[in-house]
């Protein structure tokens, strides 16, 4: 069994050979893995959103894509139940953000939120535990995925003595050891190389392959490229979603990149009228 | 060496300064508190006088010079002794159960053969109970009445005609001691400052890192409430708490060989039940920190005041009122107490239960702020 499909096959049925893959897509793509309506955030005077209604289906990729301050974090730290919305209405996984569907949701911090201290596998053990499982269970589970995400043989090295690399790669497995059914990434590329930025989505493909629905931000727009399908984020709206190859159409660009300032430039001419 | 270099860095120092109120405040605040508290407390301004029960059963005696009390010129004198109040109680019992319930910081007993037996050249005591334990409470009483007794043997010799050392004194601990070494009366004040301090410090910066490398955030973005994070750092922590106290317990027993009367067991007891309020006092101020350095100058803030109030230099009860209530929310100002009355006392259970439900409150108060704390960062 080649790498690759050893990878596929372990994210679709687990270590204990539990299927959990594909069941997931049992109830169709009209099941929403996440939705969003008419979201308001503010911080003080700064509305970080302001109305953001945006749906995710179960088993997509679905790219948020914006500038910087254009409200994506905000956004997934509310999904994740870090931030309560000032107004609208969120679910995730048709539960309301918070400890009880935390359980199925993957969260990864756009820097690497890690025990510097402890070597790579107690943090992951120390995450999987977090979320209910038993510590052989999670030490199992810890040991395949740091095969997953080829650091196999760092599991005694303390997490400071890492490289960069490294670390967003324990951050990302630290996100799945409990078995996710959403995985929620923060810029998770963010000052990677590109080999690594490559090998990284090509996790992010299998775990999705694999039945996991994947929510990322990113303002790399090659990454955005890679989606299902990719929301525009703009001043804490979403201002357009569909397919990277309906915006690119709808848009009459080459690019997301202009694709974005296409919509942008329409929304606040729109506004301004 | 550059001039302009030079100023640049210590320009930029001043802006970082600007950019950080708190830090600002504090740099105010602390001195200001300090020298406040200090001028107070070494101020003549202020301060009450410890209550003294004079409790005077003397019966007097007939002189040439007509009929005389000792008794009442002792009393006398005492009453009008300006660091001490005196109050006027019946019988020996009913002031040592003051004493006892540290009403009075110690009673005075004048014998009913006093003047008698002085008149008549025998030896003769005044008896001064105290409570053994706190030489800040029992210093001051015997003092007052070394005066009293001091000015009336003056006196005395020259209108009545008695001799000065036919009148003693003669203190009596209701527990404890009046003459151990200051080691002994201090170690429990050395261990729960100590025992708070190291715990205080070792709390708030840990969270402090748990909140600045994002890792709360993950805990706060899993199943886990703000009751299980805060009660599995309390867990956690409370171990390498205790065992600090324990080495420092241990230290002080055998290898300074520090009076410990009462139970170990009781002592631990205090420790554990106020270092639990410690933890989540630490977890909850480090929200307010931003940084080490900040951590480091809420210390002063937090223990100065329990220090200088709690009973640790200066007694309780001459404190001004509304100081004497504000102490008793000290946790402090209870550990120090309960540990007195175990360690230097040979106090039970029964007898610092008082102290230690005190202390609960303060420990269950601040899990209780903790996780209001916590609140922050699910909001």
């Amino acid at each position: 069994m080649g790498p690759m499909r050893r990878v596929v096959a372990f994210a679709r049925y687990g270590p204990a050979g539990r299927r959990i893959g594909r069941s997931l897509r049992v109830g169709g793509e009209r099941e929403l893995a996440i939705e969003a309506e008419g979201v308001v955030r503010t911080f003080g005077h700064l509305r970080a959103l302001d109305g953001l209604s945006l749906t995710v289906r179960r088993g997509e990729i679905l790219g948020l894509v914006g500038p910087n301050g254009a409200g994506k974090t905000t956004f997934v730290r509310t999904l994740a139940g870090l931030l309560r919305p000032t107004a609208g209405r969120v679910s995730v996984l048709g539960r309301a953000p918070g400890p009880r569907a935390a359980v199925d949701v993957g969260y990864m911090t756009q820097s690497a939120a890690l025990y510097e201290d402890l070597p790579v596998l107690d943090n992951l053990v120390f995450f999987g535990r977090l979320f209910g499982m038993g510590r052989g269970e999670a030490r199992a589970r810890a040991g395949d995925l740091l095969a997953l995400v080829d650091l196999k043989g760092k599991e005694r090295v303390p997490v400071r003595a890492l490289s960069g690399g490294m670390r967003q790669l324990t951050n990302l497995a630290c996100a799945m050891v409990h078995r996710p059914r959403l995985l929620l990434l923060d810029e998770p590329t963010v000052g990677i190389d590109p080999v690594l930025r490559r090998r990284l989505w090509e996790h992010f493909a299998e775990l999705n392959a694999a039945g996991t629905t994947i929510l990322v931000t990113t303002h790399v727009m090659e990454e955005a490229e890679r989606c299902h399908r990719v929301a525009l984020i703009g001043a804490g709206r979403a201002i357009a979603v569909g397919t990277p190859a309906e915006l690119k159409a709808a848009a009459d660009t080459r690019s997301i990149e202009e694709a974005y300032l296409v919509f942008w430039g329409r929304r606040t001419r729109d506004g301004a009228s | 060496m550059s001039l302009s270099r030079i100023a640049a860095i210590a320009l930029r120092i001043l802006k970082q300064f600007r950019h950080d109120p708190r830090t600002i405040a504090l740099i105010v605040i602390v001195p200001l508190l300090v020298m406040a508290l200090i001028g107070y407390l070494l101020g003549d301004s202020g301060k009450e006088p410890l209550p003294v029960a004079v409790v005077n059963l003397d019966a007097g005696a007939e002189a040439p010079v007509g009929h005389v009390s000792l008794g009442v010129e002792i009393a006398r004198a005492l009453a009008a002794d300006d660091a001490i109040a005196v109050q006027t109680v019946p019988s020996p019992e009913a002031a040592a159960e003051r004493v006892r319930a540290a009403e009075v910081a110690g009673a005075v007993i004048l014998p009913p053969d006093l003047t008698r037996r002085v008149l008549a050249d025998e030896p003769a005591s005044v008896r001064v109970v105290v409570g053994g334990t706190d030489p800040n409470l029992q210093g001051p009483v015997l003092a007052a009445t070394g005066r009293a007794v001091q000015g009336l043997t003056e006196r005395g010799a020259s209108t009545v005609g008695f001799r000065a050392p036919a009148l003693t004194i003669r203190p009596v601990p209701l527990r404890g001691g009046v003459d151990l070494s200051p080691l002994d009366y201090d170690a429990p004040i050395l261990l729960t400052f100590f025992a708070f301090f190291l715990t205080f410090l070792l709390t708030s910066v840990s969270f402090l890192r748990e909140r600045s490398s994002g890792t709360l955030e993950r805990l706060m973005a899993s199943p886990a409430s703000r009751l299980d994070v805060l009660l599995g750092y309390l867990l956690g922590f409370i171990g390498f708490a205790v065992a600090q106290a324990l080495l420092i317990l241990g230290y002080a027993a055998w290898v300074l060989d520090v009076r410990i009367a009462g139970s170990v067991w009781l002592v631990l007891l205090v420790l554990v039940i106020l270092l639990i309020g410690v933890v989540n006092l630490g977890i909850s101020l480090s929200f307010y920190a931003r940084n080490e350095l900040q951590v480091v100058q809420f210390i002063p803030l937090v223990l100065i005041p329990q220090v200088f109030l709690g009973g640790l230099i200066w007694p309780v009860q001459s404190l001004w009122p509304p100081l004497r209530w504000l102490s008793q929310l000290f946790p402090l100002t209870h550990s120090t107490v309960a540990l007195r009355e175990v360690m230097v006392g040979g106090q039970g259970f029964g007898d610092v239960a008082g102290r230690l439900l005190a202390l609960l409150a303060f420990s269950v108060a601040m899990v209780a702020v903790g996780v209001l704390a916590l609140r922050t960062q699910r909001a």
